[in-house]
């Protein structure tokens, strides 16, 4: 109640302050004339009573101040006026707002644009019909994770779940269009994707629940816009025409909107319906296997008042029931896990280190920067002593002073945002065209960007304005120890980010001048896609068979060899976990052939190659096999219940960025064949190759269409991602060096400034220049040395998370630390001397002249 | 004239709830209320009388309406709100309290302790 009052009357004062004032002035005025009349009526003459009862009633603006502040307003009246004097302040040195306001902007832009693109990702909902009810449902149980589902029990949730108002599911496939080289990405989708989302055509008209899922629906393909203006050259009349998919016709019936979000940011060419997919796919038993295979994704729609747990209560019951249909296709303890799927990311738990990771530098990065200010703020504080000191000495509160500094920092952290902003937004808007984003992504900043960057303003001023003011309120500013905190602080956060660069360089350089363990230049993967055309293990292997001595036959081909997963390729990749000596170390198990190693060049160090279609024998990498067994011959040891027959070099396969992945190899059996890649090694460039290969496949299989990579292409692709990392990290790095640099400047200049006449003194005594630079520079040594040692810890503590990036390259790789550590010395010190050799050129007559 | 008595520190506030419980009244009011049941033997500031009815109807004691005075002017009137009896109610019992303590010790004589 009290409460809602006082409440009440600030909201009065502050919407209609000017009326109050008037009833303020309004009710004084009645006090002292009632009061005057009062005092004629006591035998005072008229003009003295007025008089007589102003004077007793004290002055009407002090008391109607006194008022405001019974009310806890002048706070406001006065932070008015601080905010009033410090632009005119900031208008009046327009050198220093500039710096600052530039200082922070770069601080606080590099935040506004990694927590906008977070925002992008995870927070934003997608512009489609009543997002939050969109979820993502996918199979997990205490051992097993998988994004994947059967369609079959996709079907059955959907015929069963109450607590779901659609499920719809998605696969992904490529496609051959009208016989070109290139493959078509598609998705197959449920009918009901289109209607569910809320999305319209741009031409034609969308997939329709009513249409497309009758028996005898007409085989139907909708375009992307983007893939209708590159490929059909945004032609009006696509709508109604045939086109050939895996050498099957289709009907065009529509393109998808220009600004149009999908589910989990998928972007394929063409969208297909589901249940057409074994037309499309011949062979294809992906809708009715019940058990493995298939990358059918399910997203349902929570029925209306239903929160995604009494969804996920039902999905159980369900996933019970479907147990008692196929006991060997459910997992122990399986259950259907809900995420939000309103979002581009579904959010996933290894995300959120990578996020803690990106947060880290680019904090540090505005942590520099607030050093740097608060040193700027510092040494203002010195030419503004006479100006503080005339305040204190009408009366000014040290209280007051403060606030009067604050409030000024806070203007220029205020500033200094908006800028940040508009820095942030560029940014965004630069990377989203560099990945060519869909149009509905905006990089305008929304609510919650404003919001982040409001909060960065008031977390920059307390960091960078706080301390100084108050030193400078209780004029104690003259202290060197807070001077050397902000130099420790900045060299501390620049040395993480210049030796995190230095890493990620050395990552870049590794990657491109070592030898991965592999050939990769002259290789070819073919993935014939057999199981996904439904092929049995005897037919596939009677195809592969002959596909192989045909390729070997090839002009130029080398060697030819089979294996379950196809390097460098991010699909069908399986790990496996063991428990060595108590650690859970991460595996990648292949299945390949014996002329695998010969294929891929990775040299076999000990013991024997796989025979073929052996079943009890394994090899393993030599990073592995130093791990089973230290010091000691693995060859004849067991090892997965198998015998270790050989050890290979270490070849990253499978995570070329990984320096801690490890392989393991087992000769491939007949029930492997239906998933088996095919590599190709020639004598000279692969480039070749494409054509004859296809026309291999197509001679074999005319319903198959092989989907072929270059292994160097691949690699290539793997070199550019770590490239542009280490090109954004050490932007950063430089930038921090370059703020930190800047702002050691300023502080020695400072320091030589305020010391000049005891420099004046010493070199009139005689003192060398060497004595004279060391009494300037001794009380910045300590406070670079702990930065340095404090960012040297902070690096190798977080430099852990980027131990899976580094292609190999050790986190504590001495070089990148060295060559950090170097940079940052060489820039401090060419950043202390410059300033500090002023000094040695001081006047002396006249600086001893002036005192 | 008899010397006018200072006003204690912090006593005003309970005066004027005192004051305004008898009946709406409007500033100068107030003060010739208060003037008036001291017997003229209290002086108060005029000028601290403002911000404390501002004060006393911020925190909800008591309410102000816009009326007309006796010699038919617009005046702010001031009224005792609930909460302000209760607030009334408490400050007059701790004052009773604490006048009958003081008075107790003051009374004390040496045979006493």
């Amino acid at each position: 109640m009290k409460v809602l009052a006082r409440f009440c009357s600030w909201v009065k004062w502050l919407v209609k302050s000017s009326q109050l004032e008037n009833e303020m002035d309004t009710e004084v005025r009645f006090h002292i004339e009632s009061y005057a009349a009062d005092l004629v009526r006591k035998g005072i003459p008229q003009q003295d009573a007025m008089r007589q009862a102003r004077i007793e009633f004290g002055g009407v603006e002090s008391n109607k101040d006194a008022i405001r502040a019974s009310l806890g307003l002048r706070w406001w009246g006065e932070l008015w006026i601080d905010l009033r004097y410090a632009a005119r302040k900031l208008h009046n040195s327009p050198g220093f707002a500039l710096t600052a306001i530039l200082v922070l902007a770069i601080g606080i832009g590099v935040n506004v644009a990694a927590f906008s693109v977070f925002n992008l990702m995870v927070l934003k909902s997608l512009p489609v019909r009543d997002p939050d009810t969109l979820v993502r449902l996918q199979r997990r149980s205490p051992e097993n994770i998988a994004g994947q589902i059967p369609y079959p029990s996709v079907v059955f949730y959907r015929e069963h779940a109450k607590s779901l108002s659609a499920v719809m599911a998605t696969m992904g496939a490529r496609t051959e269009l009208d016989g070109d080289v290139q493959p078509v990405n598609a998705n197959f989708v449920t009918t009901n994707y289109f209607t569910e989302l809320g999305t319209s055509a741009a031409y034609g008209r969308l997939l329709d629940p009513v249409r497309e899922d009758a028996a005898d629906a007409a085989p139907v393909v909708v375009l992307s816009f983007g893939f209708w203006q590159r490929h059909f050259g945004a032609d009006p009349s696509i709508v109604g025409r045939i086109i050939h998919l895996n050498k099957k016709t289709a009907t065009v019936i529509g393109v998808t909107p220009y600004v149009f979000a999908s589910l989990g940011d998928q972007h394929p060419d063409v969208w297909l319906p589901m249940t057409q997919q074994p037309y499309f796919v011949e062979g294809s038993k992906a809708l009715t296997e019940t058990g493995g295979g298939g990358s059918v994704e399910m997203w349902g729609r929570l029925a209306p008042s239903v929160t995604a747990k009494v969804a996920e209560e039902e999905l159980l019951v369900l996933t019970n029931e479907l147990r008692q249909q196929h006991p060997k296709d459910i997992w122990d303890h399986e259950f259907i896990k809900s995420d939000p799927g309103g979002h581009i990311q579904v959010m996933k738990a290894e995300m959120y280190q990578a996020m803690a990771m990106v947060g880290t530098l680019t904090m540090l990065i505005l942590a520099v920067a607030c050093a740097n200010l608060g040193g700027l703020l510092l040494a203002r504080g010195v030419t503004r002593e006479h100006e503080i000191g005339i305040r204190v000495a009408i009366g000014a509160s040290r209280q007051r002073i403060f606030r009067q500094l604050f409030t000024e920092s806070l203007l220029l952290a205020l500033l200094g945002s908006v800028v940040g902003l508009a820095l942030g937004y560029l940014v965004l808007r630069v990377m989203l065209v560099m990945i060519k984003a869909p149009a509905w992504q905006s990089a305008a900043p929304d609510w919650r960007v404003f919001l982040f960057a409001l909060g960065m303003a008031l977390a920059a001023a307390i960091f960078f304005g706080l301390a100084p003011a108050l030193q400078i309120a209780r004029q104690r500013h003259r202290k060197t120890i807070a001077r050397q905190v902000l130099v420790g602080a900045q060299v501390a956060a620049s040395c993480v980010l210049l030796i995190v660069a230095g890493l990620l360089v050395r990552a870049t350089q590794h990657v491109i001048y070592t030898d991965p363990g592999f050939g990769y230049q002259q290789v070819l993967s073919i993935d014939p896609g057999l199981a996904s055309h439904g092929y049995t293990p005897i037919a596939a292997r009677a195809y592969l068979d002959q596909f192989e001595s045909r390729l070997r036959a090839l002009p130029g081909v080398t060697s030819v060899a089979l294996s379950s997963m196809s390097p460098l390729g991010h699909e069908n990749v399986s790990t496996t976990t063991v428990d060595i000596g108590g650690k859970t170390v991460t595996i990648y198990p292949s299945w390949v052939d014996s002329d695998f190693f010969r294929t891929m060049n990775i040299p076999l160090l000990h013991g024997r190659n796989l025979l073929p279609g052996e079943n009890n024998a394994v090899i393993l990498s030599e990073s592995l096999a130093r791990k089973q067994s230290p010091g000691q011959d693995p060859v004849g040891k067991r090892f997965w219940d198998k015998d270790v027959v050989g050890v290979a070099a270490n070849a990253r396969t499978m995570a070329l960025n990984d320096g801690d992945a490890m392989e393991m190899y087992q000769a491939a059996q007949t029930a492997d064949m239906p998933g088996m890649v095919v590599l190709v090694k020639t004598a000279g460039s692969p480039e070749g190759l494409p054509p004859m290969v296809k026309s291999i496949a197509e001679s074999i299989d005319p319903k198959l269409f092989p989907y072929l990579r270059l292994l160097k292409s691949d690699f290539q692709w793997n070199v550019r991602q770590v490239e542009h990392a280490a090109m954004v990290v050490s932007l950063l790095g430089i930038t921090a060096v370059l703020l930190a640099a800047i702002g050691l400047l300023g502080l020695v200049a400072y320091a030589v400034s305020e010391r000049t006449k005891e420099i004046a003194i010493r070199i009139a005594l005689g003192a060398s220049p060497g004595h004279v630079l060391s009494a300037i520079l001794r009380q910045f040594l300590w406070p670079v040395a702990v930065g340095l040692l404090a960012g040297l810890a902070g690096t190798a503590v977080l430099s852990q998370v980027l131990r899976r990036v580094l292609f190999g390259v050790n986190n504590l790789d001495p070089t990148s630390y060295l060559s950090g550590i170097a940079v940052l010395i060489a820039i401090a010190t060419v950043a202390s001397l410059l300033p500090a050799k002023r000094a040695l050129h001081v006047n002396t007559m006249r600086a001893l002249h002036y005192e | 004239v008899p010397k006018q008595i200072d006003l204690l520190q912090g006593t005003l506030d309970m005066l004027i709830l005192k004051a305004v419980s008898l009946g709406p009244l409007h500033g100068y009011g107030v003060l010739l209320r208060i003037q008036q049941i001291s017997g003229e033997k209290l002086e108060i500031q005029q000028g601290s009388l403002y911000p404390a009815l501002y004060r006393l109807e911020h925190q909800g004691w008591i309410a102000s309406e816009w009326g007309e005075s006796d010699n038919n002017r617009k005046a702010k009137f001031y009224s005792l709100t609930v909460a302000g009896r209760r607030q009334l109610h408490s400050e007059t019992e701790k004052w009773n309290r604490m006048a009958s303590l003081i008075a107790s010790i003051l009374r004390t004589t040496p045979e006493e302790i």
